[in-house]
């Protein structure tokens, strides 16, 4: 095995067997996690702002139509963010339960519910001028069900039980599979959720031979829904020949790169985008990469994936000090989740990967992303709170003192120096 | 491990950004240009033409904005529901344009045409994604088809055809402005980018005709009621001022309405017959060969011959159409009052040589000579008209085993090709004095800037005919008409203070297949009326007339008549 990985996986199983610690003493939050979101933020506004004509153009209506909702969007995000960066952690273990029946619920009536002409898909709840995305609050709960989940297994070492893990995974795959993908054709929500829970399951340190069945398994799956699904056969064709058909379906993919090649290394300038006037497709949403670099540049560029390169490292540096198995998981289901959306957006952009409607996270106009994305950046807001090298270091103490036959991992960190303090290592 | 394969899975973005935005740029930013930048041409205004009626200028041809309906069915929302609102404005069945809007594989579609400016604001009112509207100058016609012929229209795509719109196209279509810029994708220019260029279109010119629309509404009148009235194919007719070649008014019946141009089926119609129509015009061609004759001096107006009635040329036999005079002494008047080709064959006779009776190259070469470069028969007048013709001159070429057979026939208007307005432009050069003025319709230009041009009269040929030949032939012409009346065709009866002279011709028509039909004739008239001299020439072409008699008196006599009396009564004639 790879000794890469070692760290996060062996700090999980090293305390997979003790119970769980109370949390350490609360402290001082992670406020670079919040600067940056925050920058972010700002980016994703004033590119909408500044393309507010265009769109009003297009969609007939106000050009600050966009902005204003986008405000609003990120306002409620606010207070999202602030609940759930001062309500107890241990209150989304307790009550994930609603979660996951909330998201029923929402995915149901979107099924249920006429759809909107303009995106004949089943995947909005509508009420009046307000819409919600039902996938959002799914991969959420998703997540918070998962670290529960997860962290009981550990603790009861039950991870490589079949029945007690294994199928209960599978289950939720494929009833996650049936509604997302099946009823709602939305296959790029499903691969964000399938990402994330590879990711989670893999760091929580299932035995590798069940994660590689269960991923042939998806593969063979997915392979089949493409290739049934006319549309979805082309947008794979025309990815892999994203300049091929650019009157087709490859339209979006072309001017997406033209519109971020034509920004050049500087950019045309903050009001200067053309291809936001009509000529590229969601421009405020799944494509607003493009029009950001069209604006900003190979420059800008770099300054956006070093933002987003820095947010991940903070949340990657959270997860390491998490005080427990629960947040830790969370912390990266989180991770897995922001970042697996913000590959695959970016690299539709430069087309590297196919079109899939996914936003790119803070920045893409639209509501529901922004809440639950701000819903969960309060998590790692508060779990930032209860960081500590301390607990880790007392957690290895404790599981050494009981002694583990199975535990290679002690002779890992005993014979290699960085896994001595893989904290620190962040 | 995880989060290294992200941060390089990062590191490979910021690569392939680097591979996009710096060593690709040149290609992506050509490719954005490709498809933002828009280059358009702004049309200018068309000029307006405008016409004289009593002391006053009117307009005779106006613009009018029109708007095309079109769609782009790519971002059609409710086909069915645009189209039957749009039914509603401007009807028509809404399943059509349902149909329409409904059309896959194009981004523009042309619902409907020429909506008016209150049409075009309701639609666009609605406002349908993909529904526009597109202002386009049409062609107003105030006077209905009065002289459309003359005028011509306008095409679809702008350019003038036939007629005055055709001929001075391009001092009528003005210069389209031209408009660089970055567009959005529906074509419309984003706000000033450094590099657009935006240079305003230069308006037409407006034309003042020389057209009289009094004279040439009454004109088109009597060519209608005379076409119903000798039953013919086609009539056509002129008024001109010999003085200085301006056209007071052209006319041709059958005609069309130029603001339905498209609903036309015989293309003929659009044609001038009168610029762009010869025939063997016949006897009316014996006032140019007396011209001729007498300028030369191989005549003179008094001069008396004996006329055996026939010649024999080449083996043919030329013989008189009016029969009634037999053998016997007659005169140069009696040549045009009886239309003797007899004596039109004399004429030439002379011009070979004075005193004898046969026709030599001499003669061929002096009469081609006076035909092609005295009176520009044979060559394009040069009036402002789409599809003139030159008509045709044979050629003097004296190896030709019947020449002069051939230049016997053009002597009294067989064998030539010739339009009216050629005919009545050369028999204008003698009346005047000898001065061969290009026919013009232009009376005035006036630039987009007000500058008003005023046309004057161009000289093509100095020296047609010495300036006494017209005096000398005007009396001639006087007693043709003189002869007709006292030959009991009283309508050619005109008050005796006003100047009248004129002309029959009954031309035979040729075969397609070769020699002449024995029962078919074009009647021809040519005429001028004024008071000490003349101030109108009047020609009229007269295309198969159903008469019982001959053409040129029954067909072509009274339409001049009809003409003259009309400027007399009317109080054209002034002096």
């Amino acid at each position: 095995m790879n000794p890469g990985f070692q760290p996060w996986r062996q700090l999980l199983k090293q305390r997979a067997e003790v119970p769980e610690q109370p949390l350490p003493r609360r402290h001082r939050p992670d406020y670079w996690l919040a600067i940056i979101v925050i920058s972010l933020l700002v980016i994703g506004l004033v590119v909408i702002y500044s393309i507010g004509t265009a769109l009003g153009l297009a969609n007939n209506v106000s050009s600050n139509y966009y902005i204003d909702r986008q405000m609003l969007a990120i306002g409620l995000s606010a207070i999202a963010f602030a609940i759930a960066s001062s309500i107890p952690l241990e209150w989304w273990r307790r009550y994930y339960k609603l979660l996951l029946a909330a998201g029923a619920l929402a995915t149901l009536m979107a099924v249920l519910m006429p759809v909107n002409p303009q995106y004949p898909a089943h995947r909005w709840v509508r009420l009046g001028s307000l819409s919600f995305q039902s996938v959002e609050l799914v991969t959420f709960a998703v997540v918070i069900w998962l670290a529960k989940f997860l962290a009981d297994r550990m603790r009861k070492n039950q991870l490589s039980d079949t029945r007690k893990t294994l199928w209960p995974l599978i289950a939720a795959l494929v009833i996650l599979g049936v509604a997302i993908a099946g009823v709602q054709s939305d296959l790029g929500s499903i691969g964000v959720i399938l990402a994330v829970m590879s990711v989670m399951i893999f760091v929580a340190g299932m035995p590798l031979k069940k994660i590689v069945m269960v991923t042939l398994l998806i593969l063979v799956v997915g392979g089949l829904a493409i290739s049934t699904t006319p549309y979805r056969r082309e947008r794979l064709a025309t990815f892999l020949h994203p300049t091929s058909n650019c009157l087709g379906n490859g339209y979006q993919s072309c001017q997406a790169l033209i519109a971020v090649g034509s920004g050049g290394a500087v950019g045309l300038g903050l009001g200067r985008s053309v291809q936001a006037y009509g000529y590229l497709p969601e421009s405020a949403n799944d494509s607003i990469f493009a029009i950001y670099s069209e604006k900003f540049g190979f420059i800008g560029d770099l300054v956006l994936l070093g933002l987003f390169a820095a947010l991940f490292t903070r949340i990657k540096k959270i997860a390491m000090q998490a005080p427990n198995n629960f947040t830790r998981l969370l912390a990266i289901g989180i991770l897995a989740w922001l970042s697996t959306q913000a590959l695959i957006n970016i690299g539709a952009m430069i087309g590297l990967l196919p079109l899939k409607g996914i936003t790119l996270p803070l920045i893409s106009y639209g509501g529901t992303s922004i809440l639950f994305i701000m819903l969960a950046i309060g998590i790692l807001f508060q779990i930032s709170r209860y960081t500590s090298y301390v607990a880790l270091n007392r957690d290895l103490g404790g599981r050494q003192k009981e002694g583990n036959n199975d535990n290679h991992s002690d002779r890992r960190r005993l014979g290699r120096a960085y896994n001595t303090s893989p904290g620190g290592r962040s | 491990m995880l989060y290294l394969a992200l941060m390089a899975v990062m590191a490979v973005f910021a690569l392939r950004l680097f591979y996009v935005q710096i060593i690709r740029y040149g290609y992506y930013h050509a490719q954005a240009l490709s498809d933002q930048q828009k280059e358009y041409e702004i049309p200018a205004t068309r000029g307006i033409i405008e016409a004289h009626l009593g002391n006053s200028i009117v307009p005779i041809v106006l613009n009018q904005e029109l708007y095309t309906l079109y769609a782009d069915p790519t971002l059609i929302k409710d086909p069915a529901q645009d189209a039957s609102n749009i039914a509603k404005v401007i009807g028509g069945s809404a399943n059509t344009y349902k149909q329409l809007l409904l059309t896959k594989g194009t981004r523009y579609v042309i619902l409907a045409r020429q909506l008016t400016k209150s049409q075009s604001s309701q639609i666009l009112g609605f406002k349908y994604p993909g529904i526009g509207t597109q202002g386009q100058d049409y062609r107003t016609y105030p006077d209905g088809s009065l002289a459309s012929q003359t005028l011509g229209f306008v095409n679809a795509s702008g350019q003038g055809e036939y007629g005055l719109e055709q001929a001075l196209n391009t001092e009528l279509s003005g210069t389209p402005g031209k408009l660089k810029a970055i567009t959005d994708a529906n074509g419309v220019p984003l706000a000033a980018v450094p590099g657009n260029i935006d240079r305003a279109p230069i308006p037409g010119d407006n034309i003042v005709t020389t057209l009289n629309m009094g004279i040439q509404a009454q004109m088109e009148q009597i060519l209608q009621a005379e076409y119903k009235k000798t039953n013919s194919q086609g009539l056509s007719a002129i008024i001109m001022n010999p003085d200085n070649g301006q056209i007071d008014a052209m006319a041709n019946y059958p005609t069309y309405n130029p603001a339905n141009y498209s609903a036309v089926t015989n293309p003929m119609l659009f044609q001038n017959a009168a610029v762009d129509d010869p025939i063997e015009p016949g006897s009316t061609m014996k006032t140019l060969t007396t011209s001729a004759a007498l300028n030369m001096g191989a005549i003179q107006p008094n001069e008396s011959f004996y006329d055996p009635a026939h010649w024999v040329i080449d083996g043919f036999n030329i013989t008189d159409i009016k029969q009634d005079g037999g053998a016997r002494v007659q005169n140069i008047a009696s040549i045009l009052a009886l239309s003797l080709n007899t004596g039109a064959t004399w004429m030439l006779m002379q011009m070979s040589n004075p005193g004898g009776t046969t026709i030599n190259g001499k003669g061929i070469t002096a009469w081609h000579n006076y035909m092609v470069n005295h009176f520009r028969l044979g060559q394009l007048t040069g009036i402002q008209q789409g599809y003139e013709s030159p008509g045709y001159v044979p050629p003097a070429n004296l190896a030709d085993p019947s020449i002069d057979l051939r230049y016997a026939n053009t002597a009294f208007g067989q064998g030539v090709q010739i339009t009216a307005l050629q005919l009545a432009t050369a028999l204008s050069s003698v009346l005047n004095g000898g001065t061969y003025y290009q026919p013009t319709l232009v009376d005035e230009t006036i630039k987009p800037d007000g500058t008003v041009v005023k046309f004057q009269p161009k000289v093509l040929e100095r020296n047609v005919v010495k300036p006494n030949i017209g005096q000398e032939l005007i009396p001639l012409m006087q007693n043709v008409v003189l002869a007709y009346l006292h030959g009991g065709f009283y309508f050619m009866n005109f008050p005796s203070n006003y100047l009248v002279g004129g002309k029959t011709g009954t031309a035979q028509v040729a075969r397609p297949t070769g020699g002449y039909y024995s029962n078919i004739f074009n009647g021809t008239y040519i005429g001028f009326v004024g008071q000490k001299t003349p101030q109108y020439v009047i020609i009229v072409y007269n295309i198969k007339p159903n008469v019982p008699g001959y053409a040129g008196s029954l067909g072509g006599q009274p339409v001049f008549a009809d003409l003259a009396h009309m400027l007399i009564n009317e109080g054209y004639v002034t002096h």
